[in-house]
């Protein structure tokens, strides 16, 4: 053996090109397959309340992509440049606003209320605190062109109904107001307002009082408001609001009954004051999450699409709910040795089996079977456990 | 299945301040939390669904971000330096005062116009309520992090500014410092994870309106 020559450039240790940028991730399996299981799971949950799959591109061009409601998006979106037709584009960091901008153009002549699901990959240039991933898998619906209760309703209990169909455990939803506050700051400049509704979102008491002035009753009302529906909402009645608050807590109100009669046994609860990731939401609003969950399963509400239409709905993040459920078990695995009969895979995959074709003769066909993870071989013509 | 909660409390000045709150709202650790040569990090209490345990103040309000402590107790300085959105403060528990303030060496004070400045160097373990103070008016603050000691840097020649929690301000005296500015009024707050206050929010909610009447 000879050193190589010092001229020659050094190999660089391969296992640094492996590095992934921050918040991107490979999914392995038997991961991968269960969220893609769990996607399909949800999807069939959604079409069986009626939902439609729509497919938006990953791309668009960035005046269509950030318009509307997609506006707040703006600064979570990666841009990059259309070499054919010179404009900038951005890649969907939500999709959201994409189903709005489908429903309002392409499907505008379709009868409303107008029913919409759709799953697929976001990207977002950074990271949150808690949530450090910039790819996530987003799976939701959108209902087009209905106001009122009864859709608010519709939009908060089917994603409870799929989340528990899915095997999430102890599922509680918190339900939202976030444009209350700003209805009864409506009167301060705007700093003192994002001040006070930082505050509140933080449920600092210290500080609302400090600074609320004449609003401190309310927003101290509003604070001492959050918390089990049924001692939330009869606080929340009794506080005194500006007209379009009433409106406000008038359909919240009429929501929670909805809700409450449909799911007796959900863990509910109301928060008036929460703001956080509602940018584009105009009304109620509501927050999935999970006991002993960290974050959240998702989040939904009330918002105005491209064409002025009243819509609402909600999206689940996969990686929340990948943390959450157990991966099921590697489904039973046969290992069909090579030279078997051509027609017994065949015959095993019609039965529900798994087979793993032997591609080469080898002296242990159980041994072969162990080290290609399957739980059993194929002996004597039929599947026998490999261990036992 | 019963729930057990877990409540984080920060070493040191405060955990002093804190117990007779805990003891008026019916909290009782066990014999073994006084004893500060005790190298147990969770002690029960006599509560069976609360558990408590002792970390650095810093820490009380990441175990609380992630859920792994459901409540705690941490100063307005610790949470306005992470700004987590996982974090509620219900309640001020009244303990704990004190300010955050930047000081600077006296005979540097008596000289210093401060509306000139464009570019500071600032010794502290806030960098980033300290960056975002002195970026409100214009003044870009380049941190240089210490975990403690901050009252050296100036003498020492490390920097000449320095960020810190002054409570007496004797040990600023002591090292020649003076008060130039408050950033904030500090005290202890009751925190809460956000999850967990939702999830279980009679109970949480319960504990946290305990710790309310206690403090009030």
């Amino acid at each position: 053996m000879t050193s190589a020559p010092s001229s020659k450039v050094a190999t660089p240790p391969v296992a640094e090109n492996f590095l992934l940028p921050a918040g991107l991730a490979d999914g392995l399996p038997p991961e991968a397959g269960f969220e893609a299981a769990m996607v399909e799971r949800l999807m069939a949950s959604f079409a069986r309340w009626g939902y439609e799959r729509v497919k938006p591109p990953l791309l668009e061009f960035e005046d269509s992509l950030l318009a509307g409601p997609g506006e707040a998006m703006a600064a979570h979106t990666f841009r990059l440049m259309d070499p054919v037709s010179q404009r900038m584009m951005g890649l969907r960091a939500d999709m959201t606003p994409q189903v709005g901008r489908i429903a309002a153009s392409r499907l505008r002549k379709m009868p409303r209320p107008l029913r919409l699901s759709y799953a697929g990959q976001v990207l977002r240039v950074k990271g949150e605190q808690m949530r450090l991933q910039r790819q996530l898998g987003q799976v939701g619906v959108e209902l087009i062109g209905a106001e009122g209760a009864a859709a608010d309703a519709e939009v908060l209990l089917l994603p409870v109904e799929a989340l528990r169909e899915l095997g999430a455990p102890d599922v509680a939803v918190d339900i939202n107001v976030p444009r209350l506050a700003p209805i009864i700051l409506a009167d301060l400049p705007p700093e003192a307002r994002m001040e006070l509704i930082a505050a509140l979102d933080r449920k600092d008491t210290a500080r609302v009082s400090e600074r609320a002035g004449r609003h401190k009753e309310t927003l101290l009302g509003l604070l001492r408001s959050v918390g089990p529906v049924e001692t939330a909402l009869p606080a929340l009645l009794a506080l005194k609001l500006p007209a379009a608050g009433e409106i406000e807590r008038a359909n919240l109100a009429e929501t929670v009954a909805l809700v409450r009669k449909a799911a007796p046994d959900l863990t509910l609860t109301i928060d008036a004051t929460d703001q956080r990731g509602f940018e584009y939401h105009s009304g109620l609003a509501f927050t999935l999450l999970g006991r002993g969950v960290r974050g959240e399963f998702g989040r939904g509400g009330r918002y105005v699409n491209h064409a002025g239409e009243a819509a609402t709905g909600f999206s689940l993040y996969l990686d929340t709910l990948l943390a959450t459920l157990p991966v099921p078990a590697r489904p039973k695995r046969v290992f069909v040795p090579f030279g078997a009969a051509a027609d017994i895979g065949m015959t095993l995959r019609r039965e529900g089996w798994v087979t793993v074709q032997g591609l080469s003769a080898v002296a242990d066909a159980r041994l072969e079977a162990k080290r290609l993870l399957c739980s059993h071989v194929l002996e004597g013509g039929r599947p026998v456990a490999v261990d036992g | 299945m019963p729930e057990v909660f877990v409540l984080a409390l920060p070493k040191g000045r405060i955990l002093k301040e804190v117990l007779p709150v805990l003891r008026k709202a019916g909290i009782e650790p066990e014999a073994e939390f006084a004893d500060e040569n005790s190298r147990a990090l969770r002690f029960r209490t006599n509560r069976p669904d609360l558990e408590i345990i002792r970390v650095r103040s810093f820490d009380v309000a990441t175990f609380v971000a992630f859920g792994a402590a459901q409540l705690g107790v941490a100063g307005n300085d610790v949470l306005l330096e992470f700004d987590y959105p996982e974090i509620y403060a219900p309640v001020d528990l009244n303990i704990g005062h004190c300010r955050l303030s930047v000081a600077e060496p006296a005979e540097l004070s008596a000289s210093d116009d401060p509306s000139r400045w464009s570019h500071i160097r600032v010794a502290t373990k806030y960098p980033n309520v300290t960056r975002a103070h002195f970026a409100a008016r214009g003044v870009q603050a380049e941190c240089i992090k210490l975990s403690g000691a901050m009252e050296l840097a100036p003498t020492l020649g490390l920097c000449r500014r320095i960020v810190d929690l002054v409570s007496s301000g004797a040990t600023l005296r002591a090292n020649n410092l003076v008060e130039i500015e408050k950033i904030a009024e500090v005290t202890s707050r009751l925190i809460v994870n956000r999850t967990a206050m939702k999830t279980f929010p009679r109970e949480i909610g319960g504990l946290v309106e305990d710790l309310r009447r206690a403090a009030a």
